[in-house]
C-alpha cells in the first residue's frame, strides 16, 4: 500500500501479526478506520484487543504486516505517530498520588500544549469529567467513573486527531459507562477518530462500526446494523418456557434450527426461516410434552451475533486442529 | 530534548516524592541515623587498650615495669589479678586484650643472667588488635629495658650519660588528634550518598511500570532522555540537601575539621551523585519490579562502598588482586576526594585523577541508562 | 496440628524452589561476602609507603634507616634529598609515613644526649596512622635497645648487660599465627544469617499479605500459631543451611581452624536463628507492602549490624550504645562463634550468651505472635 491510498483512512492495519514467543496474539488482522469514525473492538478477554491497540501506539512492534496511523508507518516512525494520538490504557494510567489539576498540568506539559491554551483545555477536561470544584483532590480518592473521565480528559488535552481507548469502561458502573460513551460521541462529532476496545458486547451499539476479535483473529467487522442482519446467518426467535433444559435439548434436534442458547431465563433460537419455524416448532415441542409460554420473532442484538459468531469460530478452529 | 516535557516530569517527580513517606524516610531519616550510628558506634582508635597484669613477683622492679605500662597512652590497666586462671578468664571474657605476666623470679633472673622475660598473653581471636598490642607492649618493655640497663650502669658508677639513646618525635598531619572519627565520617558521607541516591532512583521507573503509568507515558512524544533527566533532577537536589545535612552534622556536631572549599565539595559531590543516581535509575529501568530493583541497588552500592572504597579498610593494605578490583568501584574515588577535601583542604587541581575517573563513570552509566530505557513493551 | 503445618512448609519450599532470584540471593552474596571480608577487610598494616631523609649520613643513621627498609611493615618508596621533598610525599599521599634523621644524629647518640628521629604521619586514616606509629616506635625502641646493649658490652663486658624482653605466649586455642582473616570469618557468619533470615521471613509473610493469600489462609481452620510455625520452619532450615555454607567456606577455603564442639555451635545457631526469625516476623506485622518491609528491614538491621562487635569493637563505643548491644542477639552469637571456632570453649563458659539469646528469642517470639494475631483482626 502506498501513502496516497491510505490518505483517507486515519488508521490502516494490513495483515498484522504479533507473536510473543510461540504464542500468536494477533493473527493476520486487517481493517481500516476512517476520519471521525468510532470503531469498537469487541471480544472476550485475551482475544488480542489490547495487543492490537498497543501495536497501533507503537508500544509493540509487529511481527509481520504493516500499520499506519495518521498516514505514518508506525513500525518505522513510532515517535512521530505519538504526536498525533491520545491513549488511555486499561489501568487508566493516572498518577494516583497527584491531584486532578496536577495530572492535567503534567500531561499538558508532556504534550506541550501551548501555554496560552492550557488553562482553557484544562477547564474543558475538568468540565467534561464533571470534576469542577475538585481540582485539588488526589486522584486516589476519586471513584472509578471520575478517574475514567479524567483519564480521557488527559488524553485529549492536546487535541489529538486519533484516540485509542483500551477498555476504558472496565469495572465502571453502568451510568458512568453511558456518560463516558456520550463523551466519546461528542469528541467524534468534532472529528476525532476513536478506536475503543471493550468486553461489554452491548457497547458495540454505540459505535459506528464494530470489529469482533477472537483469539487474535478478526472474525467479523461492520456497522451494528450490518452485523445484526448479515453476520448472524439466520433469524432469531425468543422462546420462554418452564423446562429450559429439556426444551433446549429438544430444540437441538428440531428441523430448521441452526442453534439455540440460553439468554437470561429464555432461549434464543437461531432458525433458517422464522415464519416456518414459528409455525412448526410449537407442534414439534408439543410432541415432546413441552409447552413454551412465548414464542416470537425478535431482532437479534449484537450480543446474540457475537456469541454466535464466537461459538462458530471456536467450532471452526477445533475442526481445523 | 524539550524543556517543557522535562519540566513536567521533574515537577511530577517532586510532588510524588514529597507525598511518599517511604522516599522521604530514606532521603532524610537515613542519613541522620547513619551519621549518628557510625559516628558514635565506630571507634577504631587503638589507644587505652585494656590490659590485665599478673605480677607474680611483686618486687620493686616488677612494679616499675607495670608503671611503664601504666604511663603508656596505648594501654590502660584494668585488672591486677592474683591468679593465672583469672587472667585467662579475663581475656576469654574480653575484659582485657592483653595479659602481662611477670614471672616470680623476674629480678633474680635479671640479676643473675642478665636477661629476663615477660609474658604477653594475647586474645588471638582479634588478631588485628593482637598484633598491634604486641608491638606496643614490645616498645614499652624496650623502654623499660633501657631504663634498667642505665640505672644498673649508674649503680656501678658508670653513668653513660644517657637518658634515652633515642627519642621519636612524631607529628601527625591532617588528623592531628588521630581521631578515627575524623576519617570515618567524611567517608561515611560517601556511603550515605551512595545508599540514598541509589535507593531513591531505583524505585522511580519500576514503580511507574508496576502502576501502569509508564505505559501511558511511553505512548506520548516524551523522549527517554527527558524521562531520565526529568526524574533525576529532583533526586539530585535531594542529594544536595542530604550532603549539606551530613556536612552540617559532621562539622558542627562531630567537629570533624573541614579544610577544603564548599565549591570543591559541591562540584565533586554533584559528580558522584550523578553516578550513583544513574546507577539506581539504570537498575530501575532494567528491573521492572520495585522490590527487585531496590534490593539489587542495595547490594550494588552498600557492599562495595563499605568494603572496597577505602572508607574504613585501607585499600593499600588489601591483597593486590583486590586492589585492582577497587579501580572499578566508583565510590573509591569519591571517598578519596572527600577525605582529601575535609582533612587536607585539597582543591580540584589536586584531585584531578579521581575526578576524571568519576567523570568517565558518570558518562558511561548515563549512556547505558539512556540506551536501556525502551519506549516499547516488548 | 502438624497435618496443617505440613502443607504450609511444603508450599514455602516450593515457592522458594521456583524463585530463582531468592535461590541466587541465598547462595551468591554469602560467598561473595565471605571472600570480600576475608580478603579485603583487615586493619592490619604492612608495606606502609614510607619516605626517608638521611641528613646525617653516619653509620648509625644508615643502620637505623635500614631497620625500616628491611621491615615488612614499611615500604620505602622514596629516598628524599630535602625536607621539601619529604613534605611533598606526605602532601601528595605518595607516602603515609616520613622519617627524617637530621644532621648530628650520630654525634648526639655518642654524646649520650637524646637523638631524635623525626616522624611525619599522614593522619587521614588515623587507624593505620596509629598502628604505623606504633611500629615506628617498636623499631626505634629496638634500635635504641640494641645500641645501648652494644655500648654497654663495650664499656662493661658481657656481665654488664641487663636486658628485658617480652615474649609472646602461644596459646593453642587462640589464634597462634594471628591470622587476620580469621577474625572476620566468624563475624560474617553471624551477620549474613541475621540479614538473610530476617529478610526472608519478613518478606514471606508480607508478600502473602500484599497478594491477599494471607486472608485466604486465615479463613481456613488453621490457627495463627500453626501458620507461624509453618512459615518459620523452612526458614529455620534454610538458616541452618546458610550457616553450614559459610562454615564450609571458612573451613575449606580460608582454613579457619575449628577446635570447639560442633554441637555447641549448633545449639548457639539454633537459638540465634530463633531470635532472627522472631525479628523477621515482628517486622512483617508492621508492614503491609514488600516495599515497606524492605525499608523497615534496613532501618532495623543496620544498627544491629553495626552495634554488634562484628567489625567495630564494642569496648570503644559510648556507654549508651554499649548497653544497646546487650539487646542484640548478634552480639552473643558472635561470641559463641568465635568461642567455638578459635577457643574451643563449651557451654560452661558460653552459658550466659545462650541464656541471653534464649530470652531475646522468647520475648521476640511472644511479641510477634501477639502482634500477628492482632494484625489479623
Amino acid at each position: 500500500m502506498s501513502g496516497s491510498e491510505t490518505a483517507d483512512a486515519q488508521i490502516v492495519v494490513d495483515n498484522l501479526v504479533k507473536r510473543f514467543g510461540s504464542f500468536v496474539a494477533v493473527d493476520h488482522v486487517s481493517f481500516r478506520v476512517g476520519h471521525g469514525e468510532i470503531m469498537g473492538f469487541l471480544g472476550p478477554n485475551g482475544a488480542g484487543k489490547s495487543t492490537i491497540i498497543r501495536t497501533l501506539c507503537g508500544l509493540l512492534r509487529p511481527s509481520a504486516g504493516r500499520v499506519w496511523v495518521a498516514g505514518i508507518d508506525v513500525a518505522r516512525d513510532p515517535e512521530r505517530v505519538r504526536e498525533h494520538i491520545g491513549y488511555m490504557s486499561q489501568k487508566f494510567s493516572l498518577y494516583r498520588d497527584l491531584s486532578v489539576e496536577e495530572n492535567l498540568r503534567f500531561f499538558g506539559g508532556i504534550y506541550r500544549v501551548p501555554r496560552a491554551e492550557l488553562p482553557e483545555r484544562m477547564r474543558f477536561a475538568i468540565d467534561m469529567a464533571g470534576l469542577g470544584g475538585r481540582e485539588k483532590t488526589l486522584v486516589a480518592t476519586l471513584a472509578g467513573g471520575w478517574q475514567q473521565r479524567l483519564a480521557l480528559g488527559c488524553a485529549v488535552l492536546h487535541r489529538p486527531p486519533i484516540l485509542f481507548l483500551d477498555e476504558p469502561t472496565s469495572g465502571v458502573e453502568p451510568t458512568s459507562r453511558r456518560r463516558f460513551w456520550d463523551l466519546i460521541h461528542t469528541l467524534a462529532a468534532d472529528g476525532v477518530t476513536v478506536l475503543v476496545s471493550t468486553h461489554y458486547m452491548d457497547e458495540a451499539e454505540y459505535c459506528d462500526r464494530a470489529a469482533l476479535i477472537n483469539q487474535g483473529r478478526l472474525i467479523a467487522i461492520g456497522s451494528p446494523e450490518e452485523l445484526k442482519h448479515t453476520a448472524l446467518g439466520g433469524e432469531l426467535l425468543l422462546l420462554e418456557c418452564e423446562a429450559l433444559g429439556p426444551t433446549l435439548a429438544a430444540l437441538r434436534q428440531a428441523p430448521g434450527v441452526i442453534d439455540s442458547s440460553v439468554f437470561g431465563n429464555a432461549i434464543h433460537v437461531l432458525v433458517d426461516n422464522a415464519e416456518r419455524s414459528l409455525r412448526e416448532l410449537p407442534a414439534y415441542l408439543e410432541q415432546r410434552s413441552l409447552r413454551p409460554s412465548r414464542l416470537q420473532r425478535i431482532d437479534p442484538s449484537l450480543e446474540d451475533v457475537f456469541v454466535r459468531l464466537i461459538a462458530a469460530d471456536m467450532v471452526k478452529r477445533s475442526e481445523a486442529a | 530534548m524539550r524543556w517543557r516535557r522535562l519540566k513536567a516530569i521533574a515537577v511530577k517527580e517532586v510532588l510524588q516524592t514529597w507525598r511518599d513517606p517511604r522516599s522521604l524516610m530514606i532521603a532524610l531519616l537515613l542519613p541522620f541515623t547513619q551519621m549518628f550510628l557510625f559516628g558514635y558506634g565506630v571507634n577504631l582508635d587503638l589507644q587505652h587498650l585494656p590490659i590485665c597484669t599478673f605480677d607474680r613477683e611483686g618486687s620493686q622492679l616488677s612494679q616499675d615495669l607495670l608503671k611503664h605500662f601504666q604511663a603508656s597512652l596505648y594501654f590502660a590497666i584494668v585488672h591486677n589479678v592474683k591468679a593465672y586462671p583469672e587472667i585467662v578468664a579475663a581475656i576469654d571474657r574480653a575484659d582485657c586484650r592483653v595479659g602481662i605476666v611477670i614471672p616470680p623470679d623476674f629480678s633474680e633472673r635479671l640479676n643473675d643472667s642478665g636477661t629476663a622475660s615477660v609474658q604477653a598473653i594475647l586474645d588471638g581471636t582479634d588478631d588485628n588488635t593482637a598484633n598491634i598490642a604486641f608491638g606496643y607492649a614490645a616498645s614499652v618493655v624496650s623502654g623499660f629495658s633501657n631504663d634498667v640497663q642505665l640505672s644498673w650502669l649508674d649503680r656501678q658508677g658508670r653513668t653513660l650519660q644517657q637518658v634515652q639513646p633515642m627519642t621519636v618525635q612524631s607529628r601527625v598531619w591532617f588528623n592531628e588528634d588521630l581521631v578515627s572519627r575524623n576519617f570515618i565520617i567524611p567517608g561515611l558521607v560517601a556511603v550515605i550518598m551512595a545508599l540514598v541516591g541509589a535507593q531513591l532512583t531505583s524505585l522511580t521507573v519500576a514503580r511507574e511500570w508496576e502502576r501502569g503509568t509508564m505505559e501511558l507515558l511511553v505512548s506520548t512524544p516524551v523522549q527517554s532522555s527527558e524521562v531520565m533527566f526529568g526524574k533525576l533532577i529532583p533526586y539530585l537536589m535531594l542529594g544536595w540537601l542530604d550532603a549539606a545535612f551530613c556536612l552540617v552534622i559532621a562539622v558542627l556536631w562531630f567537629e570533624v575539621p573541614f579544610r577544603g572549599t564548599l565549591l570543591t565539595l559541591f562540584l565533586t559531590t554533584t559528580l558522584f551523585l550523578a553516578v550513583v543516581l544513574s546507577i539506581g535509575y539504570l537498575l530501575s529501568v532494567v528491573i521492572r519490579s520495585q522490590v527487585g530493583a531496590s534490593q539489587i541497588a542495595l547490594v550494588v552500592t552498600l557492599l562495595p562502598t563499605t568494603l572496597l572504597s577505602g572508607y574504613v579498610f585501607p585499600i593499600d593494605q588489601m591483597p593486590s588482586f583486590i586492589q585492582d578490583v577497587t579501580y572499578v568501584i566508583y565510590s573509591r574515588y569519591y571517598v578519596t576526594i572527600i577525605k582529601a577535601i575535609f582533612l587536607k583542604g585539597a582543591g580540584i587541581s589536586e584531585l584531578l585523577m579521581p575526578i576524571l575517573f568519576l567523570v568517565v563513570y558518570a558518562v558511561a552509566v548515563v549512556a547505558l541508562a539512556a540506551r536501556a530505557f525502551r519506549k516499547r513493551l516488548d | 496440628m502438624f497435618a496443617r503445618i505440613r502443607p504450609i512448609v511444603i508450599k514455602e519450599f516450593l515457592e522458594l524452589k521456583r524463585d530463582k532470584g531468592a535461590r541466587f540471593l541465598l547462595v551468591v552474596p554469602p560467598i561473595i561476602q565471605m571472600l570480600l571480608f576475608g580478603y579485603a577487610a583487615s586493619y592490619e598494616v604492612y608495606h606502609v609507603s614510607t619516605s626517608v631523609l638521611d641528613l646525617d649520613h653516619s653509620q648509625e643513621s644508615r643502620e637505623l634507616i635500614s631497620r625500616f627498609t628491611s621491615s615488612s611493615r614499611f615500604d620505602v618508596v622514596k629516598v628524599a634529598q630535602s625536607q621539601y621533598e619529604i613534605d611533598e610525599t606526605i602532601d601528595t599521599s605518595a607516602a603515609a609515613v616520613a622519617l627524617v634523621v637530621h644532621a648530628g644524629f650520630a654525634e648526639l647518640l655518642r654524646k649520650g644526649q637524646a637523638a631524635p628521629l623525626q616522624v611525619i604521619v599522614d593522619g587521614t586514616n588515623s587507624n593505620t596512622a596509629l598502628i604505623a606509629l606504633g611500629y615506628v616506635n617498636t623499631i626505634a625502641a629496638g634500635f635504641a635497645q640494641d645500641y645501648l646493649t652494644d655500648l654497654t658490652r663495650r664499656v662493661q663486658g658481657a656481665q654488664g648487660m641487663r636486658q628485658v624482653q617480652v615474649t609472646l605466649e602461644q596459646r593453642p586455642w587462640f589464634n597462634p599465627d594471628l591470622n587476620g582473616r580469621w577474625f572476620f570469618v566468624p563475624g560474617v557468619m553471624g551477620t549474613l544469617t541475621l540479614v538473610m533470615i530476617v529478610n526472608l521471613t519478613a518478606f514471606a509473610v508480607v508478600r502473602e499479605r500484599e497478594v491477599g493469600t494471607l486472608e485466604q489462609i486465615m479463613v481456613s481452620p488453621i490457627r495463627p500459631a500453626e501458620f507461624i510455625l509453618g512459615k518459620t520452619v523452612p526458614f529455620f532450615l534454610i538458616g541452618l543451611g546458610e550457616v553450614a555454607l559459610v562454615v564450609a567456606v571458612g573451613l575449606l577455603w580460608f582454613r579457619v581452624p575449628f577446635v570447639g564442639n560442633p554441637f555447641v555451635l549448633l545449639l548457639g545457631t539454633a537459638l540465634f536463628l530463633l531470635s532472627t526469625l522472631a525479628l523477621g516476623l515482628l517486622i512483617s506485622t508492621v508492614c503491609s507492602t514488600q516495599q515497606q518491609a524492605f525499608a523497615t528491614n534496613f532501618f532495623v538491621l543496620n544498627p544491629f549490624f553495626i552495634l554488634s562487635g562484628f567489625s567495630f569493637p564494642i569496648a570503644s563505643m559510648p556507654q549508651v550504645l554499649q548497653w544497646f548491644t546487650y539487646l542484640n542477639p548478634l552480639r552473643y552469637y558472635l561470641i559463641v562463634i568465635r568461642g567455638t571456632f578459635l577457643k574451643g570453649v563449651g557451654v560452661n563458659v558460653l552459658w550466659p550468651e545462650f541464656l541471653a539469646m534464649a530470652i531475646i528469642a522468647a520475648v521476640l517470639l511472644t511479641l510477634s505472635i501477639l502482634r500477628f494475631r492482632k494484625s489479623l483482626e
